[in-house]
Formats: C-alpha cells, structure tokens, sequence
C-alpha cells in the first residue's frame, strides 16, 4: 500500500511538473521575437563565468574572462584566469595570444577546421542568427520567458561529439545569458554570461 | 632505252580491245567489292601507330606515363578577383563541382575526403607500425619527465579556450603529441606542390585559386566522346562560375579536340582549295570529258587500297588513312602520262600502251621502292602506311595501263594543249645558269637549316591551352612534369618493399616537397612486424610504466584523474593491428592511395613521383637500375627518345630510299649521263627544299623527312618520264604529264603549307619547296643538259 501511495505521489508530481518542463517545437513568434529583439544590438560586452566538467578531471574547471562583439564579425573572446589567453576574430581573419607563452598568431578562420565551427556558434549566437540555428540544430523551446532552448545538432558529424546544447536567454530576449554544451560521453561545459552591456560603445582597438 | 616493243600491257590492250565490257565490268566490280570491304574497316585512333615495336621500352613507357596521377584527370582551376575571400572561393567551388556533377562528366572532386575522427584513430594505430629506430630515440626524448610537463600544461591550458572540447580526445589519446611524426611523413604525400587545404578544399598557396579535379571514364583518343564532355564541362563552367571568378579548364581531351580541329579545319581549307586547285588544272589542260577518267583514277585507287586494308587488317590506324589517303590522291602521274599519249594519238594504241608502260613502270617501281622501304620500319602505323600506299601504287599502275588507254579518244588532229608546250624552251645557258645559281644559294643555305627532332615540334598547342597550361603551372606547381618510378612486385606486399628501397635511396637528397611517395605512411607488412615488435620492445623497456608514472604524477598537479590517459598508455602496451591500403583509404586517404597504388594483371606497382629535371633522372637511372622491379620513365626522357627513335627510322629509310632508287634509276638507264640526267629533279627538289628552309629559318622536323622521301618517290618519276621520253625521240607528252601531275600534287599536298597544323605544315611546306622546284628543273634543266649532253 505504501509502495502504492509513493507512486501516486510520484505520478502527481510528475503530472504537476509537465507543464513546466515540456518540449515543445518553438514556435515561429518565440524565435521570431528573440531575433527581432536581438536585431537591435549592435554591440556585447560581458565578463562570463565558464565550468568544464570533464570526467577526465577531479573537479571542474573554472574560468573566468570577457567577451566583446561588434556587429557583424568582429568578436574577442579573452580568457582571464586561470590562464590570460584569448582571440580575436574579424571577418575571415583572426589572432590569438597566450600570456604565459607569449606567443601571438594570427590566423585565417577557414583554414582552421576547429576554429571555423567554433566562431559560427559564436557568431550564431551573439547575431541570434535564428536561420543558421535552425539549419544546423532541431530547436525546442525548454521554457518560453525567460526562453530556454534545447537544441540537438542535425549532422551527422556535429552529433558525433556533442549530444545537446542549452541555451538560455536573458528576460528581454536581447542575448544569451547562459550556454550548456553536453557532450556524447556526459561531459558538460556550462558558461554563464554576466554584467552583460548592450550597445556600449567599444574600445575601437579591442579587435 | 631499247624501243617500246609490244609488251605485257600492249598486249593486254589487245586482248581487252574486243572484250571492253567485260574490262569495265570487272573494274566496277573490283571498285565496287572494295567499297564494300572499305566499310567493315575499324578505325584505331590511338597512338600506338607511333610507338616504336621493336621490343624497346617506349611503348611500355608510354602506358606507364598515362598512369601518372593527373594525366588521367580533367582539372579546373578556379580563380578569384578577390584573393582574400576564401569562403566565396570555396563556395564557388562547390557550386562548380555541382554543376559538374550534374553534368554527369565523372567522379567530382574539390579537396581530399573529410580527415575526422578516423583519420586521428588511423594516427594512433600508425605510430608502432612506422616508427623506426630514429622514431623511438625522438619518442624518448618527447617523454621526458620535464617535457611531459609542458605538454600537459599546454593541454589544460588549450582546453579552457573554446575549442578546447575538440583537443580533449587527442589529449586523452596522444597526450605527448606522438602522432606529430605521422603528421611529418604527410609532407611526401603532396602531389600539388602549391596547394594547402582551406575548409578541405584545394585552394593555391596564395589564396587565389580553388582546384577542381575530375576522374572521368572518356578515354582522350575519342574526339567525339571527348568533345561532348568538355561541352559539358564548358556549359557547368558558363552556368556555375559567378562573376569575380574565371575558371582554366586544362585536360587531355582539351588537346585531342584542339587537334581535331585544327585537323579538321586545314582538310577543309586545304580540300577546298584542291579542289579548285586540281579542277582549274585539269580544265585548263585536259580540256575533254575523257579527262574526267583521269581524275577518277586515284579515287578508285583509294577505293581499292582501303578495301584491301581491310581484308588484311581489319584494325587500321586513323593516321595510315589519313596520311595515306592524302598520297595516293596524288598518284595520277601514271594516269595523266597515258592520257597525253593517248590523246595524241597517231599510233596503235597498243603501241602507245607499250611505249608509256616502261617509264611509267620504272616510275612507278621507284615509288614502290620508296614506300616498301617503310616495311622495315619500326612504327607500325608506318608499316601499315607501307602496305595500303603500295597497293594503292600497285592499283594506280593498272587502272592507267590496262583500263584508261581504253577509255582516252585521241583528241583531233592528236593536238594537245598549249601546243604541247614545243614553244616553251627557254635559252639553254640562261637555264643552266639559273639553275647553277639557285642550287649554290640552296646548297648554302641548307648548311644553315637547323634540325628539331622532339616530338613537341610537330603537336599542336594552341595559344590558349599553352596559356592556361603556364597559368595553371604558375598557381599549383608543376602538376604533370614529375618523373614516375614505379616499383613493381607480383603483389602488394614485394611492391611495397620495393617501394621502400627506393624511398630510401632517393629520400636523402629530395626534399618532401620534390618526393612523393607512400613509403613513409605505408611499409610492407614485413616492415611493419618489424616496427611493432621494436616499439613493444622499447616501452617494454621499463619505459611505458615509467611514463605512467610521470603523467599520473604531472598529470595531478593540473588535476587530471588517474584514468585520464588510459587510451594512450593502451598503446605502448598493446600492438595494434598493422596498417594497409583498405586502412589508409577508411582514414581518409583514398584519393592518394588510389593515384599511388595501381594494381595490373598479375602485378602491382607502386609509384613514386620526383622533378623531371633531366640531370636527376640520369642521376635517378643509374642509382635505381641495380634494383629489379623498379621502373623509371620521364615525360621528357620519353619524348627525346621517341624523336630519337622516330628520326633513326625515318633517316635510315631516306637513306635506304636514296640507294634503292638510284640502283633502280642505274639499272634501268645504265649510262652515268642519263642516271644524272634522271636524278636532276630529285637533287635539285631536295637541295632547295633544305636550301629555302634553312634561309628562311624554317626548322626541319621529323614530318620533313617523312616528306623528303615523298619527293624523292615523285621526282625521281618525273626524271625518268622526261627522260625516256627524250630518248625515244623527245615528244612533248611527258613535259605536259610532268606539268600536270606536279601541279596537281603541289594542288593537293603542297597545299598543306596552309594547314595551321604542324604536322600537315611540315608536308605541305617541304612538298611545296621540293616538288616546286623538281618540276621546273625536270621541264627545263634536263633538256638543257639532254640537249648539251647530245651536242
């Protein structure tokens, strides 16, 4: 009897909890607001807060750093700690440094496989480029204010190593408060995005 | 010369004389069975007519050079206004190598196939199969305990930045960078030296240029297949290649059209123009409807030769045809010495049969000589040529001595045209000085004509595809001028070894961007056992569970667990499976596999490439002819020792040619005087030929001599009607059949000096110059001298 009751409560509780956690496909209002909204920013400026949690670590690794973006491809994503290091992207060219190292290089995005897709989901992103998303991932709508998506790659290849990302936005729907890459083997990267400024003006030589 | 009696062909006009339908029927019949015959012949429109069969290696070279990897290929070279701009290169790219596919010209590529996580896993599994001693003791020193440190650090610190989550396999697999000596050997794998790969499409050094290639099945020697496929090309080309960008289509089939065309233009030009040419020659002086037999004579005459071609053989080179063909349009010299005759009458006709039938013998026997010294030739599109030009000759001879003496009325009164040319003799001494004079220019001027024997010289480049050769050369390298060395074994495995013999001996003085080869990334499987066993050998050493130790303890100071490296310190311990051609083609690498592993019948060749620099491929044949199996060949070598080859052949019967037509010439006229007399036209068309050329700076190729010998067959004709017909009483019927047998010929091959061909060129100008020359020497100079040698 009493193993009935846990269940019943566990059904209720379960039954309470869909309509909050329900996936569902986005609807063409939601994205269309999120890009209408986003459409408006010209510039980002954010300090972020990013956690690895690799099994092929004890803890997680944290980081800390700033990320700045200028319309329509210019990007610089700077790391702070534990290590200063970073990059800058500008159009098909690009230029990272490492402080400990101190060796700066510069680079041409289409010739570096790995960096090619990781600015697209950057500049993705950052753009809310709803188009390309929807083009490379099956989105569903988490949660719609704030908007939280769920967004499983398309390709084969992309699927290969990352199993889903969560993307979360801020209460105006103007950028991405949060990202959570899952990877195939469990591991997760969970980067939070603070003191974020919109259409601030930018130091012109931060690209 | 005896005087004409009644011979075989006199008394075959006799015999005919009262059986005429029955003559004329069995020579429709024979035309009309020869036709018939001439239709089942098959055309081999390949080069083999070329290439010596001596047994010398040339023809073996000659297939081995076609499998160099991008002799097989069509390729494009996409070109942009805006170098910078890689990502629209790259996406013009893909537009064009759709609309080829589309097109359906063949198997489409833009870049090699997607190097993902097999390839990294081929890296992995590669690295006890290769590494060698040297490999090992450079191992040794990247697992140092302060070098596994660094690495380490450098790989946390890579995984913080966010294309840290790509680097977290190969830092768990290859935490030490171990697969950076596989990585190395890739360099001997570069077969674009100006290439490197942007988002895995070929793209030129300097960021211009995207490289397109095509595997296609059309073989290059159709020109009919090859000009619907380049159609093609060119219609994706139009269509997909947007503005801002140009696009140089550069193939075999490109060639093989240019020539066709350029063929197919001169013989319309130059038909045409024979034509009118040998109408207006025969209008003006055959002047009567029997004239119409006349010309009939050699199309019959190619009627019959090809149907005889084609119960012998009934595979028959393109060019036996063509060039033959060409020749035995010319032969109506026999035909036109019996019409004259005939048309002046005033003689039995079997009589005249007879009296023409010697000289025209004697001619004929000369021309026969000549073109049965091409029997012992090496080229058998020569020997072909040989056979289908003397039967022609063979069949010229009796349509004019058994059938046309039949079908020529003579003309009334036995008037011929001009008068028969009695008025036209010129002073003596003005002759002879003249001729004097321009044999002494010709005689010097021929010390200065320069002789090119490569084969170049006679192909036709046109100025578009020599362009878009030097631009494609400029942005990629030199894509086709690489020397092959294959080794050969009776499988896979001896070849491989073999291939690493050779690797090894050239390795130390090519430099990977000169030296292409599979060697470095795939040993024989003797090799490989030798390699695992060595590296199980040195981790075993104490060595794997020192390393262990160390990344597990510079391994905690970043914070990595203890199982972090698992998958790497798996393969110190374990022996992987070893490498082979299925592995390398899963990995990604099919493409060069494909181009450098070449299974045959019974054997496999694996090919390595190297400059074709002609004092590296004399070094390369010393230094690799002690290894059997091993097989070098070089375009240019190639091509010098086909010119060489080509003008021994071609020089040893223009030799032959020369001293069996002057034993003919001196056992039928006996008496120096005459055998010089007879002999004018052909010293005097080939000293001026050489003459005219060398003082207009013309160089003298390989067609040229073929031509030399041509005018030797057709003046020495002309020496020997004048001649005999001087001595048996000096009528003007031969000077006119001379005349119009030699315009007739400078009508239809001198005409040739237009083709924009340079073979063709080369037959026309020679023929022009020789036979040009022969003729008015055969008119003039032998009767000034007959005249002289009589006083």
């Amino acid at each position: 009897m009493k193993r009935l009751l846990f269940l019943c409560c566990l059904l209720c509780l379960l039954l309470c909890a869909l309509p909050l956690y329900a996936e569902t496909q986005p609807s063409p209002q939601l994205l269309d607001t999120l890009e209408k909204n986003a459409g408006s920013v010209r510039t980002l400026s954010s300090d972020f807060v990013q956690e690895k949690h690799l099994s092929m670590f004890k803890n997680p690794m944290t980081s800390k750093g700033r990320l700045y973006f200028s319309k329509p491809d210019q990007l610089r994503w700077e790391l702070t700690a534990p290590v200063a290091s970073g990059f800058v992207l500008k159009g098909d060219r690009g230029r990272r440094w490492h402080e400990r190292t101190g060796r700066t290089e510069s680079f041409q995005i289409s010739q570096e496989p790995i960096m090619k897709l990781v600015s697209e989901q950057l500049f993705a992103w950052a753009r809310s480029d709803f188009a390309w998303i929807k083009k490379e991932y099956r989105v569903t709508v988490l949660q719609e204010s704030p908007a939280l998506l769920r967004l499983e790659p398309r390709s084969a290849a992309t699927a290969g190593f990352l199993h889903h990302l969560l993307i979360g936005f801020s209460a105006d729907g103007r950028y991405v408060k949060s990202v959570e890459l899952h990877e195939k083997d469990g591991d997760f990267t969970r980067i939070r995005f603070l003191n974020t400024a919109v259409n601030k003006a930018l130091p012109a030589d931060i690209f | 010369m005896g005087e004409p009696s009644l011979n075989l062909f006199g008394r075959l006009y006799r015999y005919f004389a009262g059986r005429r339908r029955v003559l004329y029927g069995a020579t429709l019949m024979l035309v009309a069975l020869s036709l018939f015959a001439s239709s089942r012949l098959r055309l081999q429109d390949d080069i083999v007519a070329m290439l010596p069969d001596d047994g010398s290696s040339a023809a073996t070279d000659f297939r081995l050079l076609q499998l160099a990897p991008f002799t097989r290929k069509l390729v494009v070279s996409l070109k942009t206004q805006a170098p910078g701009d890689s990502a629209a290169l790259v996406a013009a790219a893909d537009s064009l190598a759709q609309g080829l596919r589309e097109a359906k010209v063949g198997k489409v590529s833009t870049g090699p196939a997607a190097l993902g996580a097999e390839f990294f896993g081929f890296l992995g599994t590669a690295l006890p199969n290769l590494c060698g001693e040297a490999d090992l003791k450079r191992l040794e020193a990247a697992s140092a305990p302060g070098k596994v440190r660094e690495r380490l650090r450098e790989g946390y610190e890579q995984l913080f930045a966010p294309e840290g989550w790509a680097l977290k396999g190969k830092l768990q697999a290859d935490p030490l960078s171990f697969s950076d000596l596989v990585l190395e050997r890739l360099r001997f794998l570069n077969l674009v030296p100006n290439m490197r790969l942007v988002q895995n499409h070929f793209v030129s050094a300097d960021g211009s240029s995207a490289l397109i290639t095509v595997d296609t099945t059309v073989p290059m020697t159709d020109s009919a297949a090859s000009r619907q496929l380049m159609d093609r090309v060119d219609a994706a080309v139009k269509t997909r290649v947007p503005a801002g960008f140009s696009a140089t289509v550069l193939s075999g089939h490109r060639y093989t059209l240019a020539n066709a065309d350029a063929v197919k233009r001169d013989l319309y030009l130059v038909l045409t123009l024979s034509i009118v040419a040998v109408f207006a020659i025969y209008l003006v002086f055959l002047r009567s409807m029997s004239a119409l037999f006349v010309f009939l004579v050699p199309s019959s005459v190619l009627a019959i030769a090809s149907g005889a071609m084609a119960l012998w053989a009934p595979k028959v080179f393109a060019v036996t045809l063509g060039f033959g063909g060409v020749l035995l349009g010319m032969v109506d010299e026999y035909a036109t010495m019996i019409y004259f005759a005939c048309r002046k009458g005033g003689k039995d006709p079997a009589l005249i049969t007879a009296e023409v039938a010697r000289p025209v013998l004697s001619g004929a026997l000369a021309t026969l000589l000549s073109f049965g010294v091409m029997l012992l030739s090496v080229l058998p599109g020569q020997r072909q040529l040989a056979v289908y030009s003397m039967t022609g000759i063979a069949a010229a001879l009796l349509f004019s001595l058994v059938v046309l003496p039949h079908l020529v009325r003579p003309a009334p009164g036995g008037s011929l045209p001009f008068g028969g040319m009695k008025t036209l003799h010129p002073p003596r001494r003005m002759v002879l000085a003249l001729w004097c004079a321009v044999l002494a220019v010709c005689a010097f001027g021929a010390t200065t004509v320069r002789f090119n024997g490569s084969l170049q010289a006679v192909n036709l480049v046109p100025v578009e595809l020599k362009r878009a050769e030097a631009e494609l050369n400029r942005t990629w390298g030199d894509l086709q001028g690489k020397a092959l060395i294959f080794a050969e074994g009776k499988d896979l495995e001896s070849a491989l070894e073999l291939n690493r013999r050779v690797f090894d001996r050239l390795a130390p003085t090519l430099p990977p961007g000169e030296l292409v080869s599979l060697a470095p990334l795939l040993p024989s499987q003797a090799q490989q056992r030798e390699n695992r066993a060595r590296w199980v050998s040195f981790w075993q050493e104490g060595r794997a569970a020192r390393l262990e130790g160390d990344l597990a303890r510079e391994g905690a100071a970043f914070g990595f667990t203890g199982a972090a490296f698992a998958p790497f310190l798996a393969t110190l311990k374990a022996s992987p499976a070893p490498l082979n051609v299925d592995g390398l083609r899963a990995a990604g690498l099919s493409e060069l596999v494909d181009a450098l592993v070449l299974p045959g019948n019974g054997s496999v060749r694996v090919l390595t490439l190297v400059p074709d620099r002609p004092e590296l491929i004399q070094r390369l044949s010393r230094e690799l002819g002690t290894l059997p199996g091993v097989h070098l060949v070089s375009e240019s070598r190639f091509g010098a020792a086909m010119g060489g080859s080509i003008i021994h052949d071609f020089t040893r019967y223009l030799a032959t040619t020369g001293v069996l037509v002057f034993l003919l010439v001196a056992a039928v006229f006996r008496a120096p005087s005459r055998i010089a007399l007879v002999l004018v036209p052909v010293v005097t068309g080939v000293v001026c030929m050489l003459g005219i050329m060398g003082l207009l700076g013309l160089q003298f190729n390989i067609f040229n001599i073929a031509a030399t010998i041509l005018i030797i067959g057709l003046c020495v004709d002309y020496g020997i009607f004048m001649v005999s017909r001087l001595e048996d009483g000096g009528d003007e019927t031969s000077s006119l059949a001379v005349l119009v047998s030699g315009l007739t010929t400078l009508a239809g091959l001198g005409a040739l000096a237009l083709a924009r061909h340079p073979s063709m060129q080369s037959i026309g100008v020679s023929v022009l110059l020789g036979v040009g020359t022969g003729i008015p020497a055969a008119l003039f100079v032998i009767p000034a001298l007959h005249r002289k040698d009589k006083a």
